[in-house]
Parts: C-alpha cells; structure tokens; sequence
C-alpha cells in the first residue's frame, strides 16, 4: 500500500480505510491521510465513483473487504469496468483501477458462507478485459501492485487477498 | 457558456434523417431517438461549456451534436451501429446503454474534478424511471451532500420502454420532479413522436 500511496495520482477509496481499529486499516496507515478516502457502504456506487476517478486522472485503489460484497458492484464491474475501452476509448487508458478484494478467514472463527466466498474464476471469466490475481504468497504482493499500476492494456486488476495467510504466511 | 450550435429545427432535423435511415434498413443496430424536447435540452446546454462533461444514456444524439460533435461524425457512428453507446473522449461525451450506468461513474467524475480543484462541470443525462432507481438516488445523494460539481438533468417521457413510470412505483409524481433550483437536479417533461427504440416501422433486414 505504501507503494501505491507514494504515486502522485493515487486515491484509496472503501471503508475503513480513514479509520483505524480494522485489519483493513493497518495496511493503510502509511498511505497520507488525503489520500485515503472512507465512503458509504454503497457498492456500485463506489466502483462506479472509482472508474470516474480514472477517467478525471487518478490511480484507484477500490476496496471490498470481501468478494462476497463485491458481487454487489457487478453491474460496473462487467458493464463498464470491463467495457471501459469501448466505453471511455482513450480517455481512462494511463489510469490504473486496482479492486482489493478477499476471502475471509476461516480460523480461528469461521464467519459462515456469506463471507468466504472466492469469485475469482467465474469473475475472470465474465470480465476478459479485467486480470484477476490471487495473492496467495507475501512475496507477489509488491510485484502484483506495481504491474497494475503500470498496466495500461487492461481495464482492471483484482487482486484477491486470503483472510487466513494474514495469519498463516 | 457556449452559443448553442444547432437551434430546435436543426436537431429534429437529424433525428429525422436517423430516423429514415433507420427505417430503410441502413442501421443495424437499435436507435433511441429524442423528439420534442429540443427548447428543454437547447436551455441546459446554455450552461454547458466546452470543458464540461457529458454523460448520457442510450439516447444521447441531442447531446453530441449540442456539445460541438460534428454532425457527421454524430451519423456516421449511428450509422456504424454505435448508437446506444456514443462516446467521444475528445469532447467528453460518454454513454451507456445500461440504466443507471453512468450515474456513479459521472459522480466519480465530479469527485474527481472537485478533488483537483478543477472548474469543470459534469452533467448526467437520465430518464425518469433511472431516476427512480436505487443507483440513482445513492449517486444525487453523495453529489448533494459533497457539493459535488455535477447536474443532473431528469428527462421525463413517463416511460421505461412501454412501462409507466409513476404507476409501477404507485407515485403521483416523481421523485425529483419537483426538484427546486438549488438542487443538484433539472427536471423537464417532454412527449415524443417516437417509440423507445427504432422509428416507428417495423423493419425487415
């Protein structure tokens, strides 16, 4: 997240990410507080609000603690995320969207099936224009931000967090 | 502000000429043609500068050719088959063909714009059933209470496709139909010659 924050452009957006006392939080607590923009529990809104960030020239970090909620954003995910070359032509192409998403826990609680869910595939398959990437070890983490940042020839990543490797990896 | 570029007759004109050449087979695609709401458009865009963006629903032809798209290339791109999505980054025109669609992503626009101290202005074209629509009230909502640098502009043909609008959400009026003018909303009432999609005769290709 530090590395993200450091680009001049970057805005993270989701909740939790202006207040601390969440997991979600201490990965940002390094990113410059204008930076950081805490938003309504309102999912569609804010991946629609995130792709209009790019196209008015900003480098987005979309937060959805889990896949789960972020199925609630599918209409801008696969109609205008995923169309967003059609869509917006050049317009948005220099501008990263990075959708942060994950799979919840499982030990030592498990928060039952309507948090764990893993979409990853099914997702990839709706949305060819958008790279999906599971991050299943530490050491892609870094590399994995710096190539959506830099990727100019796709319409979004989704990098895909695992609850249980915060604790186990 | 920017001098209209076309007057009333000029854009019925265009609608006219889309719409024979839908009616002669020449588009193979579905056009949504805009008619009698020409003085209500024409007074919006006297606000609208060229620096300004538009977002725009499946019916957006007044909206190019008003924002200085050539009205060529307006009809070519019909022509082309791209009518329910037109798009022109370079006179910040964009378009979705999904209700609701480019709600949030105009709001993100705004946001965007207000964020960087811009003095640009985005305006968001959209029918009275989208504005009855969850996305829409989340999106006026946030635009509203941010102060966002937006417009939205609720153009009512009291129809979704053949469905009435105010009887299927049992509303004796819309819910921004009586937007006042400080509001982030323009609300006008406009009757068309036209049906939702096509002009009016049945094609066959």
């Amino acid at each position: 997240m530090d590395l993200v924050g450091l680009n001049q452009d970057s805005v993270f957006i989701g909740q939790a990410v202006g207040y601390p006392g969440t997991a979600m939080f201490n990965t940002l607590k390094n990113v410059p507080a204008e930076k950081r923009m805490e938003f309504p529990v309102a999912e569609e809104l804010q991946l629609g609000v995130s792709l209009g960030l790019c196209l008015a020239g900003k480098n987005v970090v979309s937060i959805y603690p889990r896949w789960n909620f972020l199925l609630l954003a599918m209409n801008q995910l696969v109609n205008h995320v995923d169309k967003r070359a059609e869509l917006f032509r050049a317009s948005t192409k220099s501008r990263a969207l990075i959708i942060r998403t994950s799979v919840g826990s499982e030990r030592p609680l498990h928060p039952k099936s309507q948090h764990v869910g893993d979409f990853s595939y099914p997702v990839a398959l709706m949305c060819p224009n958008v790279k999906v990437v599971k991050l299943e070890n530490p050491s892609e983490i870094v590399h994995a931000y710096e190539e959506a940042l830099r990727a100019s020839d796709r319409a979004a990543t989704i990098l895909v967090e695992y609850g249980d490797f915060y604790n186990e990896k | 502000m920017t001098e209209p570029r076309l007057d009333s007759q000029e854009l019925r004109e265009f609608e006219t000429q889309v719409a024979e050449a839908f009616n002669h087979g020449r588009i193979r695609a579905p056009v949504h043609l805009y008619d009698g709401n020409e003085d209500q458009i024409l007074k919006v865009f006297q606000n609208v500068n060229e620096d300004d963006w538009i977002f725009c629903s499946w019916r957006s032809h007044y909206q190019c050719l008003l924002k200085g798209v050539p009205r060529d290339l307006v009809f070519a791109e019909i022509l082309a088959g791209n009518s329910i999505s037109l798009t022109f980054p370079k006179y910040r025109v964009y378009s979705s063909a999904i209700v609701g669609g480019v709600l949030p992503i105009a709001t993100g626009v705004a946001l965007g714009l207000k964020k960087q101290g811009k003095s640009e202005h985005v305006w968001c074209f959209v029918g009275d059933m989208t504005s009855e629509t969850g996305i829409a009230h989340e999106s006026i909502k946030y635009a509203e209470t941010f102060d966002l640098p937006i417009t939205f502009v609720v153009e009512d043909n009291n129809h979704s496709v053949v469905t009435n609008t105010r009887e299927t959400w049992g509303l004796r009026t819309l819910t921004y139909e009586l937007a006042n003018e400080s509001s982030k909303v323009i609300y006008y009432s406009y009757s068309s010659r036209y049906p939702h999609a096509g002009a009016g005769q049945r094609i066959n290709f």
